[in-house]
């Protein structure tokens, strides 16, 4: 009955975008240098609802991934990502209002990214990079309440070793980005559940709107409107063996937004508004999901 | 006897376009590379890093609409071409042309 929650979750903790400056929502090719290591952290604010059954679901999620990217060669950055999550549901039970919750830290995910193609002029760089990784059942998926235990997808982790690659091709000018990438997640099964797949493409186009003009000397920060969009695909889950006729679908999100980049450290807002949804069987619909973060290198 | 100073003038002669190349060798201690690839500040930062790395780069400035990186290196101090390339390199950007002064 909970299974409409995976649609969302799993996109959003486990490919919150990456650390070097680019797309807000996923990963670029941009480079991490050598010898550079990159801290950042999101606050990720998810709210579903609309529900028309009598139960009259009401899901808030809010997750912080804590994200560590180092350049262990020119054309090899390796990344670590530790979400903390929490995770709020109201239901309506015999005419009350019933809250359940789970927070904790959830799944990390550990990832290479290999610099296959860069082609550089000046001012201007153009790089293929696939990427390849392993989320890892760091997460509970055992949380209790007074009312038992938690469905599986309201659990901070999923219990399962769920491997992941793709491709992230990113064109970046002085004057504007573009990215674009997509990924699939094979999502294997623990303690009898499995969440179904997740595959996603995601596009993100950035423009300089300060300064208008670059005057000549120093590293200016720089002020990005940011325009992306996602097609995210979950895949039915699976428990005991049955399928969830009432998980997964596809989501189409565009989300506006703002950078601020300087040499140190960048912060980023995005909201994420679903454009189409169609999920499977009795699944609540996203309302928003809003991103605020930071980067710093070192 | 007169033949003397005349040795000293040839040997001191001979000395002379020594020293200032010397001098000239001690003030050519700028570089300027031209730096392909590079056109995000947050990127910038791990060029300055991997340059500042090598021995005897006091200071590194970077111009974002140009492309090009002044180096500052000590007098004493070698740092090659191949050297500066590298580091480049290995911040994830291309090295074009290095002009010293």
């Amino acid at each position: 009955m909970f299974a409409w929650v995976i649609v969302f979750a799993a996109g959003l903790f486990a490919c919150s975008g990456t650390a070097n400056a680019g797309p807000i929502t996923f990963n670029s090719a941009l480079p991490v240098s050598e010898g550079v290591g990159i801290f950042r952290s999101q606050i990720r604010l998810m709210r579903k609802s609309g529900d028309s059954a009598p139960m009259n679901r009401d899901l808030a999620v809010t997750a912080v991934p804590l994200v560590l990217a180092y350049g262990a060669s020119p054309r090899l950055a390796l990344f670590g990502v530790l979400p903390y999550v929490e995770k709020r549901l109201h239901i309506t039970v015999n005419g009350a209002r019933v809250r359940r919750e789970a927070r904790g830290i959830g799944d990390a995910s550990f990832f290479g990214r290999y610099t296959m193609i860069q082609i550089d002029r000046p001012g201007d760089t153009l790089r293929i990079a696939p990427f390849a990784g392993l989320k890892i059942p760091t997460g509970a998926h055992d949380k209790r309440d007074a009312f038992g235990v938690l469905p599986r997808t309201l659990q901070p982790g999923s219990g399962s070793w769920d491997p992941f690659a793709g491709l992230t091709i990113t064109r970046q000018t002085l004057d504007w980005e573009f990215d674009a990438a997509v990924r699939y997640q094979l999502n294997t099964g623990a303690s009898g559940f499995a969440f179904g797949d997740q595959a996603r493409a995601d596009v993100s186009f950035q423009y300089r709107i300060f300064p208008r003009t670059l005057k000549s000397g120093g590293v200016p920060a720089f002020t990005y409107a940011v325009l992306e969009a996602s097609l995210i695909w979950n895949g039915k889950n699976k428990a005991a063996g049955a399928t969830d006729m009432n998980s997964g679908g596809m989501i189409w999100h565009l989300a506006p937004g703002l950078q601020y980049v300087t040499s140190r450290y960048v912060l980023e807002t995005a909201v994420q508004i679903p454009v189409i949804q169609r999920l499977n069987g009795s699944a609540l619909k996203t309302d928003w999901v809003w991103t605020a973060g930071f980067r710093r290198n070192f | 006897m007169h033949i003397l100073p005349g040795l000293f003038m040839l040997a001191w002669l001979s000395v002379v376009p020594v020293g200032l190349a010397c001098a000239e060798a001690a003030t050519e201690h700028t570089a300027t590379i031209a730096v392909d690839g590079l056109s995000c500040p947050f990127c910038a930062y791990g060029l300055e890093k991997n340059l500042k790395k090598l021995k005897g780069i006091e200071t590194v400035d970077i111009n974002m609409k140009t492309g090009k990186v002044t180096v500052m290196i000590r007098p004493d101090a070698d740092v090659d071409d191949r050297a500066l390339r590298q580091a480049v390199r290995k911040a994830g950007f291309t090295a074009r042309d290095i002009t010293r002064r």
